[in-house]
Order: C-alpha cells, then structure tokens, then sequence
C-alpha cells in the first residue's frame, strides 16, 4: 500500500480503462453469449416456423408455407387437448402446493423447538433432479412392489394390485401430479414463510390491542401481508409446470394412450421422433410466448417483494 | 413493552406450538420417505427389492452397487465350475446368479460426462456472471433493467423450444453430442441467475469500500479485483452451488442433445436395465451417489436457497 | 410528466395487458369453445407485446 503513503497520487487521475468501457467490457460477454445461444435460435426459430423443414431430411427442398403451420396448430383438437391436460396439471399441482406450503410455512412460524432442522428435511426433495428422483417414483408406483401402492393399501384395504397409478387412464394424471406437489411444496413453503416473516410484530400488537380474533388476524394481517410472496411462487411454479418435461417424460411418457400428454411431450413428439420441425417450431413459438408473457409478471411481482 | 405483549400472538402459545410441530414433523417424515427408499433399495438383492410385501428388515448387500458398475452376461454352471476362483466380492455375486462379469458399465463414464459439464459450465457462468454483475451494479448502463430482464427471460424458455434451434446449430457447427456444447449450453442457461444473485451480493458490498481504494491509486480492473471480490466471495460460492445444482439435474437437454460420448448421468440412469426390466436395485444405487453431494450442498446452503429460488429478490 | 393523457399512464395500461395475458391463458386452457383456443396465441402475443411497450410509460 505505498499509494497511501504518497498524497500526490491523489491528485493524479487514475490511469486505465475508462468506466464506460470497463462496464462493456464486463457485460459484454454474457450479452454475446445469450445471443449466440438463446436469441440467434429463437430467431431462427421463427424463421423455421413458416416453412416445412424437416431436421431429419437436410437435403430436400424447404418450402416458405407461410403461416399455415401456426393455423393448423391453433385448430388441432389434439394439441388443444394437450393444453387441457397441461392445464389440469398446472391446476391442480398449484392448487395442492400453494394450500399445502402456505399451511407448512404458517406452522413453521409458530417456531416450535428443532422448527429449522425440520425445515431442512422438508426442504431437500426440491434440490433433487426431477428426472432422476421422478424416475425412482416408478418403482415406488409399481402397483405389486411399489412402497406406495402398498401404502395406499395399507391405509385404505383396496387390493394393491388396483392401484395401478402409472398404466390407469385416471390415476395416471394423479401419479404425476403426487410427485410434482410431492417435489415442490418446499419451494412454495420456503416463499410463503418469508412473506409470513416479512410481515412486522407491531402490526400483530396494534391488531390484540383493537382485540382482533385471531380469525381475523389471519384474513385481515396475515393473508393479505403474504400475498405478493404467494404470488411470485404461483407465478414461478406456473412457468415451470407449464414447460414441465422431464418428470412426465420419465414417469409416463405421455402415456397411457395420450392422457398425460402435456405440450413439452406433444412438442417432443413432433420434434424429435416426427420429426416436423418447422411445424414444431411454430408450436414451440406459441409456447414460449405464453411463458414469456407469464415470465413479465413474474418480473414485476419480484420487484414488488423486493421493494419490502 | 408490557407483560401482555408475551401472550400476544406474536408469540405463540406452546399448545398451539405443539400442534404446529406435530404437522410439521409428520409431513417432513412423510416426504422424506421415498428418499430413504431409494437409500433402502440400492443395499437390496434384486429378489428382495421386488419382495411382496415390500421388504423393510432385509440382509444389506452391496450387489446393487456390482450391477451398477459392471456389465454381466449369463453362463452355464458348467463355464462357471472351470473358471478359476472369484477375484472379488462383485465376481462372487454375480456368479451365484449364474453370471460372469463382462466388463465395466458406461455408469462411470456418464458420471464423469456429469462432473466435467457440471463444473465447466457452473466455472464459465459465475466467471461472466460476477463480471456482468458487477457492471450492472456499480455502472449506469443504458436500459439496465430491460437487459436484466432479458437475461432473466431465457432462463424461462421451455427447454424444448430451445432444443430444436440448437439442435440444428450445433448440428452445423459439429457440437452435436459434445461435452462442449452442453457447457455453452448450460453456460447460457445458468448465466442468468448468476448475474441475478450475484447483483444482489455486489449491491450489497458498500461502495465506499472501491472510492477508497481507487483514491489510494487503484485502477477499477484493481479495485474490482482486490477489493469487490473478496468481499463477494460467500456470494459467488453460493451462486457457484446453485449453477451446479442445476447443470447436475439438467435433463431435458441432456436427453435430446446427447446419446453417447456425452451424455450425463440423468438420462442415462432411467435406462439401467437388468434381466427382464429395470433392475432397481441398481438404478437406486446410481441414484444414491448421484444425489449425495446435492444433499450435502442443500444443507451447506439452507440459508441462501430462498435467495437462490426468487434470483435474489427476497433476502430474509 | 403533463400532456400525458391519464388512461395512458402505465399503472392502467399495464394492468390491461396483464388482464390480456390472463385471458390469453384462459383461452388457451379452457376445454369449451375450440374457437376460443385458436384467437389465445394472438391474445398472448397482443398482452405480451403491449406489456414491454406500456413498461416504458411514464408512471
């Protein structure tokens, strides 16, 4: 630290780069990289998705369809009802998780003895990968062997072999949506309990002086102090299970028959087994403009929480 | 405050402080099961893991682990009788089953295909992402905040949809089924959050610290260097552990973009398969030592993963 | 900022393209009218276009 000892260099301006081009210098690279990686392919993309490409025939003559691809997806009854099924999983794996980990994270606010050891064993199926752990659920499934179809017997005395989750036309979508609510619940828990903590004692203290019930505590404090952090995790788990991929790729396929099939699978399917690629990058346009138009929202509500 | 305030919601009453506790512990034993199973099941002998009624009390084994890592192929007693004496554990187990052992499995390599992208991207993200980080944070750069939502926005692009687009360049640029290009990939994917978490630590590093030091005489490239990352260091680890997490668990791209040379760990345990179906035992073991170090980076990190899920918008 | 008409302040223009955004998704998921479902892509695109261009109103 000889500078210090020297007070003409204070006087002196600093040599080097200047501000502005230290701030490009460091931002720079991740710009080109986004752009080489996310941008540059989106727009081709969009440039496939006027014409009848196909990946697996590079050398036959493609074809400007204008947006004919676009129409055929937005009128296909199948693809709508992958949207339906997309939909009851993004429903019901929301509704589930949100009731589940908002309640999860108002006990843990009560602070009990050992609550953040707890919290860490809740919190450690959410790290896990998907796909690996989603893969490990078929075994628990198996209607013969499985843990949890013997469970389920157990508590209910319904023969085990009955409680085929993965191959039953209506338990199937069910089988998905255990392990998503089973996978995720932390995360919403974890967002509510930072709302619930965010939310200041006085307030709690002025409601026992107006002799408040703790009823309505609950609905007038509470709930709507929490909101905005309930919010950013629906929103966030939205985007995420409406792009959902590799826990139903593992679990079931798309199967049976075509009743779990959800948009990331049809979309596979046309992708990368059919192999219509500008049909399917029509469709994966449409898809990502959905999430794109969730993930603005999404945006404003996490600098709504921050500003607390 | 006064002695009423004690009783006071704000704190609660121990009742109501055991039931809480109750619910909880039940539902973190509940959900914690599977992954004890998981555990349970890579120690069993394949005739015990598909027992009826599922097995809790068995003799342990490590036969599962053997499978894990060897290929076998079926002998006649006769074949086996003159081979000389088994030269291991793994040798003798797979014996009794009839079994000789071929040769190492592809669990090892996949593994390795794993580490190396995981790290190699995890490297390159928080690299570029501290350097962005620090550019949003202590310059004024033109439409910041659309470029950081911008940066945020491709972490939310369905993976499919990325998929096809780069399934076709990296077919023209020779990447397909590299090591490479899933780091530029996952690279690309876990820039974003990394800028995102490590903004929020620099914001937090006071300013005055850098004036001081570029008074003393020290470039910005100096006082970035000396003063700003030092201070950042339990952010960019943080950050580190999350991008790692992620490129671990990645699947979706992994299983279209990689089918041999390159492929990691999570589309390649699904398809251990033994004799007549998946032998689960097996898979359970891979999937043991795959999700260990997630395990014990999710405790070292329990007090910044609310951090880590919201991009660094909720502190505490 | 004056001479700005008020309806065209961000808070409310905002809010109506998030309200389209919902309704794009609406469209898109409800199982009723196969007609509804085909005009959701354009309703998406419309809320999600006029959200970023309404993000640069004055407040």
């Amino acid at each position: 630290m000889a500078a210090r000892a020297t007070p003409a260099r204070l006087a002196k301006p600093v040599t080097g780069l200047s501000d502005r081009m230290v701030a490009w210098l460091f931002i720079g690279p991740t710009m080109l990289l986004l752009l080489a990686l996310n941008i540059f392919p989106l727009f081709w993309a969009i440039a496939l998705s006027f014409t009848n490409y196909r990946a697996n025939r590079p050398n036959e003559p493609v074809d400007n369809v204008g947006i004919r691809n676009y129409e055929r997806i937005l009128t296909d009854p199948d693809i709508w009802i992958s949207m339906q099924t997309t939909a009851n999983f993004v429903f019901w794996t929301i509704a589930l998780q949100t009731l589940i980990g908002f309640s999860l994270a108002y006990f843990i606010d009560r602070k009990f003895r050992g609550h953040a050891f707890w919290t860490t064993i809740i919190l450690v199926p959410m790290m896990l990968s998907p796909a690996v752990v989603g893969n490990f659920w078929r075994f628990l499934y198996e209607p013969q062997i499985g843990l949890f179809a013997y469970a389920v017997s157990f508590v209910s005395g319904i023969p085990p072999t009955e409680i085929a989750m993965l191959s039953n036309v209506t338990l199937a979508p069910w089988s998905i949506i255990i392990v998503d609510t089973w996978m995720w619940t932390p995360y919403v828990m974890l967002i509510c309990l930072a709302g619930l903590r965010s939310i200041p004692d006085y307030i709690y203290e002025a409601a026992e002086v107006d002799r408040a019930s703790p009823w309505r505590q609950f609905w007038s404090i509470t709930l709507p102090m929490a909101l905005p952090f309930i919010m950013l995790a629906v929103l966030f788990r939205g985007i995420e299970n409406f792009k959902m991929f590799d826990m139903v790729n593992l679990l079931t396929g798309g199967g049976p028959g075509s009743t779990t099939e959800v948009a990331s699978i049809t979309l596979k399917r046309e992708a990368f087994e059919k192999w219509r690629t500008g049909y399917s990058s029509a469709f994966a346009i449409i898809l990502f403009v959905a999430v794109f138009g969730l993930a603005n929202i999404y945006v404003k509500a996490l600098n709504r929480v921050k500003q607390r | 405050m006064s002695l009423t305030t004690a009783h006071s919601v704000v704190v609660p009453s121990q009742t109501s402080k055991r039931i809480a506790g109750t619910i909880v512990i039940l539902y973190a034993l509940i959900s914690i099961v599977p992954l004890l199973w998981i555990f349970a099941t890579s120690v069993k002998t394949p005739p015990d893991s598909i027992a009826y009624p599922p097995k809790i009390m068995f003799q342990p084994s490590v036969e599962g682990y053997c499978n894990l890592f060897t290929t076998r192929t079926r002998q006649t007693p006769e074949y086996i009788e003159s081979l000389p004496p088994a030269a291991n554990f793994c040798d003798e187990v797979a014996r009794k089953r009839n079994m000789v052992i071929a040769g190492p499995s592809n669990f090892v390599p996949r593994f390795v295909n794993s580490l190396v992208i995981a790290f190699g991207s995890t490297f390159c993200a928080v690299f570029l992402g501290t350097l962005a980080a620090y550019g949003f944070s202590r310059f004024k750069v033109p439409l910041a905040d659309d470029l950081l939502f911008f940066i945020l926005s491709t972490r939310m692009m369905p993976p499919i949809a990325v998929a096809i687009p780069i399934y076709l360049m990296y077919r023209e640029l020779g990447l397909s089924d590299s090591a490479l290009g899933m780091i530029l990939l996952y690279t690309a994917v876990n820039v974003s959050l990394a800028v995102w978490l490590l903004k929020g630590f620099i914001d937090e590093i006071p300013r005055e610290y850098e004036e001081a030091a570029m008074i003393d005489g020290y470039t910005r490239l100096q006082a970035f260097w000396k003063v700003v990352l030092p201070q950042a260091t339990t952010g960019i680890a943080a950050t580190a552990i999350f991008c790692l997490i992620f490129a671990w668990n990645e699947y979706a791209f992994a299983a279209l973009l990689t089918s041999g040379q390159a492929q990691t760990a999570p589309p390649f345990i699904p398809q251990i398969i033994g004799e007549g179906g998946q032998d689960w035992p097996a898979v359970a073991a891979g999937t043991t030592i795959f999700l260990v170090p997630i395990l014990v980076f999710t405790i070292l990190l329990r007090k910044q993963l609310l951090r880590g899920i919201t991009f660094g918008a909720v502190r505490k | 900022m004056t001479g700005w008409p008020k309806i065209l302040r961000r808070g409310p223009m905002e809010a109506l393209a998030v309200i389209l955004i919902g309704l794009g998704f609406f469209m898109l998921f409800q199982p009723f009218v196969l007609q509804l479902y085909s005009m959701s892509f354009i309703t998406l695109l419309v809320g999600t276009l006029m959200f970023i261009i309404v993000s640069k109103f004055p407040e």
